[in-house]
């Protein structure tokens, strides 16, 4: 009988304990803690683009990435089609410094940060949005909302408003943040000029974990203006792995 | 007997390659016209590329490029037509059938080199993309290559070379390269250093190479030998992208010469790209009357970079969809205020097929670079990549 007091109150202040801490959560703490899941220490992706057009059209793409230092560091080259094989991107000090490889022509290129508002492949997603870095922290302002249930899952509501002088391509970010891993299950993106135009929403879905972390390996960002939508698919991930420096050279890039 | 040794050469590369060899390339095809004087011609073309590498071992890599061009349509083109009448009148009935351009078929070992990965350099041995500089259409430091203005990002010419990449320190490396030539006095040899600070590359270069151009007021050949020393920059400044290159040459016979290179670029948030480049030429003529023959054929016949001294390239492109890219350029030279526009597209057909597509339009004066005499042109490509 005991026993079953002493379990019951354990169970109980845990339960009054989570409640008390995920109140105590601040829009910064929440957003730190997104921060944190989504730059991993190293990464290793194979991952499928396709690209869904207004039209219907669909194009697709294949590629892998590589990532160090919480994302500071990161390499991408593309496999598939063969339009497009070979091509690669490194991306320095959180994207601030990027290169871009032709292999037909054995060019690379150096890339101002402005380049980052370009669209990757055409796609509904611009370098900006791929890059992880650190720009949800030092680009943004966090304030939580009241606590919202997405698909079923409680989450923590965030929205996070650009800081004055931040070079973002979004006045806002509203994140639905599942409670129980902090993984963003759903983030709108708002017009950098009208705070209240929605233009893109990214959707985070099939999240299993690898190597201890919840990855989710299958990303939607759909245009909600344009009507298209480009649907990432991982294929292979690594994150218990070590990848030399080398890796994100000049001379890397062109292998 | 190139052949033969392309035959045995290849498989044995395949036997020993470790993951098999990887084939892949393109079909182009495209239709090209222009109405000079009056006259509206059409020359067509199908070219197939193949590419073949392979990762021979873990340090070794091979790599092949195979190219058959052939033509239909107009394949006799007279450039006489494309220049202005003060220069093209002032040529002799008699040496008139020199001037006429022949597109003929032609198939190529394009690019065909061996990579070697060692520990702390590479080294490339054959005939290689030698890609030097950081403009976008014009590259003073680049001796190897002259683009075309109209299509600067097409793939150029292969060159023979031993070349060797040194990572010295992080963001630093030196590249060394030898061109053979008939002797050794005449190889083309080249030292680059590349280096990093803060946001910007930056690189110093130094090369020694036989310089070949023809005199078409005598039909002869001047063979001399160029001495450049450079530089190259690319960066980002007050939210732009900027980039810039330098090159003094010193001529063994005739009249040293500089160029320089000075662009800027920059993404708007509604995605539209702009990019402006400036680029001098003092080999180039800095007055429309000192427009020569020679001027205009080793322009025409990339010899030479430029006719005029100064011009700027101007780009716009936005993507109107995702499958669809439109852009308009213009090329203006600043010397003697003439203008070729060149509306443009890229349609993406597939994941492996694009359309693409150019009108040129010249309106400048009469004797000018992009004169009206000229008259306009355009270019339509459809590629398919395997």
């Amino acid at each position: 009988m005991k026993r079953a007091i002493s379990f019951f109150i354990a169970v109980f202040l845990f339960a009054f304990m989570s409640r008390v801490y995920s109140q105590d959560l601040t829009g910064d703490d929440i957003v730190k803690k997104v921060n944190d899941l989504i730059n991993v220490e190293a990464a290793y992706m194979k991952a499928k683009m396709t690209i869904t057009t207004t039209s219907g059209a669909k194009r697709t793409f294949i590629y892998k990435s590589w990532s160090k230092d919480k994302g500071e560091k990161a390499l991408m080259r593309y496999l598939e089609p063969s339009r497009v094989k070979g091509q690669a991107i490194l991306m320095l000090n959180n994207a601030d410094d990027i290169w871009m490889y032709f292999p037909r022509t054995g060019r690379v290129r150096k890339l101002a940060t402005h380049a980052k508002k370009q669209k990757m492949m055409d796609s509904d997603f611009s370098y900006e949005d791929m890059g992880s870095g650190e720009t949800f922290i030092e680009d943004f302002n966090a304030k939580r909302l009241k606590d919202d249930k997405y698909k079923g899952e409680d989450c923590y509501k965030v929205e996070l408003i650009r800081k004055k002088d931040a070079d973002v391509s979004y006045s806002r970010l509203i994140m639905w943040v599942r409670k129980s891993d902090f993984v963003p299950l759903l983030i709108e993106y708002y017009d950098e000029n009208n705070p209240e135009i929605l233009i893109k929403r990214l959707y985070q879905e099939n999240i299993r974990v690898v190597d201890g972390i919840p990855t989710a390996f299958k990303i939607i960002m759909k245009n909600e203006i344009g009507n298209s939508s480009t649907e990432i698919e991982l294929i292979e991930v690594k994150y218990d792995i070590q990848i030399s420096d080398g890796m994100f050279t000049e001379r890397s890039l062109k292998k | 007997m190139k052949r033969l040794a392309l035959l045995i050469f290849l498989p044995t590369v395949f036997i020993f390659a470790q993951n098999g060899p990887d084939i892949f390339g393109y079909f182009e095809t495209q239709m090209m016209g222009a109405n000079p004087s009056g006259n509206y011609y059409t020359v067509h073309s199908n070219k197939l590329r193949f590419d073949i590498s392979s990762q021979v071992s873990e340090k070794v890599s091979f790599a092949a490029n195979f190219d058959y061009i052939n033509y239909f349509g107009k394949k006799d083109w007279n450039i006489l037509e494309f220049l202005p009448n003060r220069i093209s009148s002032e040529i002799p009935d008699s040496i008139k059938p020199y001037f006429i351009l022949p597109f003929s078929d032609r198939s190529f070992l394009d690019n065909a080199y061996i990579k070697v990965a060692f520990k702390n350099f590479d080294l490339t041995i054959g005939k290689q993309q030698i890609s030097l500089g950081t403009g976008y259409t014009w590259n003073p430091t680049d001796v190897f290559n002259i683009k075309d203005v109209l299509d600067p990002t097409y793939e150029q010419p292969g060159h023979n070379a031993i070349r060797v990449d040194i990572p010295l320190f992080e963001r630093v490396t030196f590249t060394g390269l030898l061109s053979p030539e008939d002797q050794w006095k005449n190889y083309g040899k080249m030292a680059l250093i590349k280096f990093g600070i803060s946001h910007f590359d930056f690189s110093l270069i130094g090369i020694e190479k036989i310089w070949t151009f023809d005199n078409f007021m005598t039909f002869t050949q001047s063979v001399e030998k160029r001495k450049l020393i450079g530089g190259s920059f690319a960066g980002e400044l007050f939210g732009m992208g900027i980039w810039g290159e330098f090159a003094q040459n010193y001529m063994e016979k005739s009249k040293d010469f500089y160029e320089a290179v000075l662009g800027f670029d920059y993404t708007f948030d509604c995605q539209l790209y702009m990019m402006v480049e400036f680029y001098r030429n003092t080999l180039g003529k800095d007055s429309k009357d000192e427009y020569n023959l020679n001027d205009f054929m080793r322009y025409y016949l990339s010899e030479q970079k430029a006719v005029c001294r100064d011009q700027a390239y101007i780009l716009l492109n936005y993507p109107l969809t995702a499958l669809l890219n439109a852009g308009l350029i213009s090329i203006v030279s600043i010397t003697d205020k003439s203008i070729a526009i060149v509306p443009n597209f890229n349609y993406s057909l597939s994941d492996n097929a694009e359309l693409m597509g150019y009108f040129n339009l010249n309106v400048g004066k009469e004797e000018s670079v992009f004169t009206k005499e000229q008259g306009n042109g355009f270019l339509i490509r459809l590629r398919y990549f395997f």
